[in-house]
């Protein structure tokens, strides 16, 4: 499905679930903060969540900061 | 800030004790340092490592699958610091908040400073968006430590909604001009019932000790390690002049000079009375 | 420590240093731009009387720069002296016998009016402990009655609860006074041998809900003399920055009543001279100098004209102790103390005018505030 992950247009090649999007990505599950379409999904809920076409993803991590 | 019980002949000459209380959390430490602007990861641990610093500041970025390595969490975590998400990036108390979220879930710390600065050139702290963030963090039980103006009101204001401490800028981000706001810090350090931690603008060792010689609780260090030429040493230097600066807040600094004004006596009315 | 004191009142850590504080400790103080507790120690400790000329340089400066060259002005009005308490250095207390008095709203009218008539614009309304005479509604009646007079009006009467003192802000109060008398508890428990005032804690408590009800201005103070008063200015002090920390939109001020041991009546155990009263005031201005201070008319003229503008910045005159006694010439017996500056009001002001300082009734108008 077609999915935009941190503003870019990415083919998602899987069932819809958060880990294996990570996975493809490259991103430890244990590294990163996730939104979906504007919402904070806690680590706790994060198998709960099915991906759809359309849908708006943004993965965080923690980066240099003053 | 407060010290140590001191016991002089006996008596109990004050109540003081040593470390920075900050939401229930103690830390030896009162120099916080930030991430930003270091030229690698390496060279920004072996900073933090030398400045003992023991709650740092970072920021949440957008993961970037060609630089996984820029990842600071697990690093920082082996250091044994207390992390505190920057929420900068926000231009208004919704997305502050919603970035405050994302940092705690992501460091499992409560810590988390508020940080809006909506003009991208002095990156000078919203006022307004600042303080409702503020609130509604402190509700959902964030530690909240406001970047902010330096406007004794404004620090009223944030500790009343339950900020643990405020930080009001010693000039602007990156500018390395110092304490120009002085005179405000010491109106903001006067009346708070919770600790001043100056943060932005310090670009020497000296400029720390001199905000703790005013009585701040702790400073916030960023541009003035990383910028550096050799940053670990520029924080270890830090380091030490943040103890300086406590260490002669709390041992109390030496009269300065008379500003002697030959007037006539104020005092004659009272002269040889007994009433 | 002082158990019945909560710990940011209770000065107990502070008292060492108020003692054995030495000239050079005193000399810090004096420089510090921005002096702490350990500094107002320093400042009212016996080593400071050797410094007090530099103290009140320093204060006159302070003074200057936040109060200007002027002195604000009040009246002080008894609206009552009845009075069921017992304490034992008040000439109002319950054991004295003398007939008491109490306003009716024609002879207030009548005490409004002269005070006016002197130029007056702020007026301290007082009355003893509740009485039946003069309880809570006469008191706020008097309140709503005098701000249609005056530009603002204040109280010093009975600790009150917040409800209370939240209906006497909409009646038009801008400021309470309630002195603690003495911080010290065991003290306090032996000079108020009965009635409502025998409580301590309400009235330890009552500055808070002053400011907790919204009235703009909360005036402490510590009566010298009836108790140590090294121990009692290091608390008024502890008092006044714990307010100012919680009610920060609020104002503070601070007076210095001092019992002198008056003829056949209460001896102070812990006389306090003048040169310790100026170094008290002195120390308040240089540790708080933003905070108006208050001297009333328990003071004698040369001292009260030496200390106005070089720390005090507020004053009354022509005052009355006995109850009216403004409107019509008073035949009435003591006062709640001895009055000892008499002067009138242009005797007064041109002592003032000599000293280069400018005398003034009203600071502000009620007209800018939406919630009066």
């Amino acid at each position: 499905m077609k999915i935009l992950v941190n503003g870019i247009q990415h083919e998602h090649k899987g069932r819809g679930t958060l880990d294996m999007l990570l996975n493809e990505l490259g991103a430890q599950p244990d590294a990163v903060a996730i939104m979906v379409n504007d919402q904070v999904i806690p680590r706790t809920d994060r198998t709960a969540i099915t991906l759809k076409e359309g849908d708006r993803v943004e993965v965080l991590s923690f980066m240099g900061g003053g | 800030m407060k010290c140590c019980h001191l016991w002089v002949g006996g008596d109990l000459l004050m109540n003081i004790e040593n470390s920075l209380i900050l939401g229930g959390q103690k830390f030896e430490s009162r120099l916080l340092v930030g991430t930003g602007k270091f030229s690698s990861v390496d060279v920004m641990l072996a900073a933090i490592t030398a400045s003992g610093a023991q709650l740092v500041t970072v920021a949440l970025r957008r993961f970037n699958r060609e630089r996984p390595s820029d990842d600071l969490l697990s690093p920082l975590i082996k250091l044994g610091i207390t992390l505190m998400p920057n929420t900068s990036g926000a231009r208004n108390a919704a997305e502050a908040v919603r970035a405050a979220m994302l940092g705690r879930e992501l460091s499992g710390s409560r810590f988390v400073k508020v940080e809006i600065h909506p003009n991208p050139h002095h990156l000078m702290p919203d006022p307004l968006e600042t303080y409702d963030a503020c609130k509604q963090l402190a509700k959902e039980g964030f530690i909240v430590l406001p970047y902010m103006p330096a406007d004794p009101v404004l620090a009223k204001r944030l500790e009343d909604v339950g900020c643990a401490a405020v930080m009001p800028l010693g000039s602007a981000i990156g500018s390395g001009h110092g304490l120009s706001t002085a005179e405000m810090v010491k109106l903001i350090i006067a009346d708070s019932g919770i600790p001043v931690i100056v943060d932005a603008g310090i670009r020497a060792p000296s400029e720390a000790a001199a905000a703790m010689e005013m009585g701040c609780g702790a400073v916030l260090v960023n541009s003035a390690i990383a910028a550096a030429g050799d940053p670990a040493a520029m924080a270890s230097a830090f380091a030490m002049a943040v103890k300086a600066g406590s260490a002669a807040w709390q041992a109390g600094l030496m009269a300065q000079s008379g500003h002697a004004v030959a007037t006539s006596p104020l005092t004659s009315f009272l002269a040889g009375d007994q009433a | 420590m002082i158990t019945e004191l909560p710990p940011e009142l209770d000065p107990s850590s502070w008292l060492s240093l108020a003692h054995l504080a030495s000239e050079s400790d005193v000399r810090r103080a004096l420089s510090a731009s921005v002096p702490t507790e350990a500094d107002f120690a320093a400042l009212v400790s016996p080593a400071a009387e050797g410094l007090l000329e530099e103290m009140a340089q320093r204060a006159k400066r302070l003074t200057e720069t936040h109060f200007g060259r002027t002195i604000s002005l009040y009246a002080p009005l008894y609206l009552s002296d009845f009075c069921p308490g017992g304490c034992a250095y008040c000439g109002f207390a319950a054991d004295r016998n003398q007939p008491r008095r109490c306003l009716n709203r024609d002879e207030m009218l009548c005490e409004f009016a002269a005070l006016k008539a002197m130029g007056f614009e702020e007026v301290l309304l007082l009355t003893g402990e509740r009485s039946p005479q003069a309880d809570f509604p006469y008191l706020r009646d008097s309140v709503a009655a005098a701000a249609s007079h005056f530009a603002a009006v204040t109280v010093e009467a009975f600790p009150m609860t917040l409800v209370e003192y939240r209906e006497l802000a909409a009646a038009g109060c801008v400021g309470v006074t309630l002195y603690q008398e003495t911080y010290d508890p065991v003290q306090y428990d032996v000079l108020h041998r009965w009635g409502p005032k025998r409580d301590f804690a309400n009235r330890l408590e009552a500055p808070s809900r002053v400011l907790e009800a919204g009235i703009r201005t909360v005036g402490l103070g510590a009566l010298l003399g009836i108790s140590d008063p090294m121990l009692d200015t290091l608390a008024l002090y502890r008092h006044a920055r714990a307010l100012r920390r919680k009610y920060w939109q609020s104002g503070i001020t601070i007076s210095f009543p001092r019992v002198c041991p008056q003829e056949g009546g209460y001896q102070p155990p812990f006389p306090v001279d003048e040169r310790f009263l100026a170094r008290i005031i002195f120390a308040f201005r240089i540790c708080m100098p933003d905070v108006p201070l208050n001297m009333s008319t328990r003071e004698n003229a040369g001292f009260r004209d030496g200390i106005a503008g070089v720390g005090i910045s507020k004053m009354s005159i022509a005052s009355r102790t006995t109850v009216g006694g403004y409107g019509e010439p008073t035949t009435s017996p003591d006062g709640q103390f001895q009055i000892n500056d008499d002067r009138d009001i242009e005797t007064f002001f041109a002592a003032l005018r000599s000293k280069g300082l400018e005398p003034v009734f009203k600071n502000w108008d009620r007209v800018y505030n939406l919630d009066q």
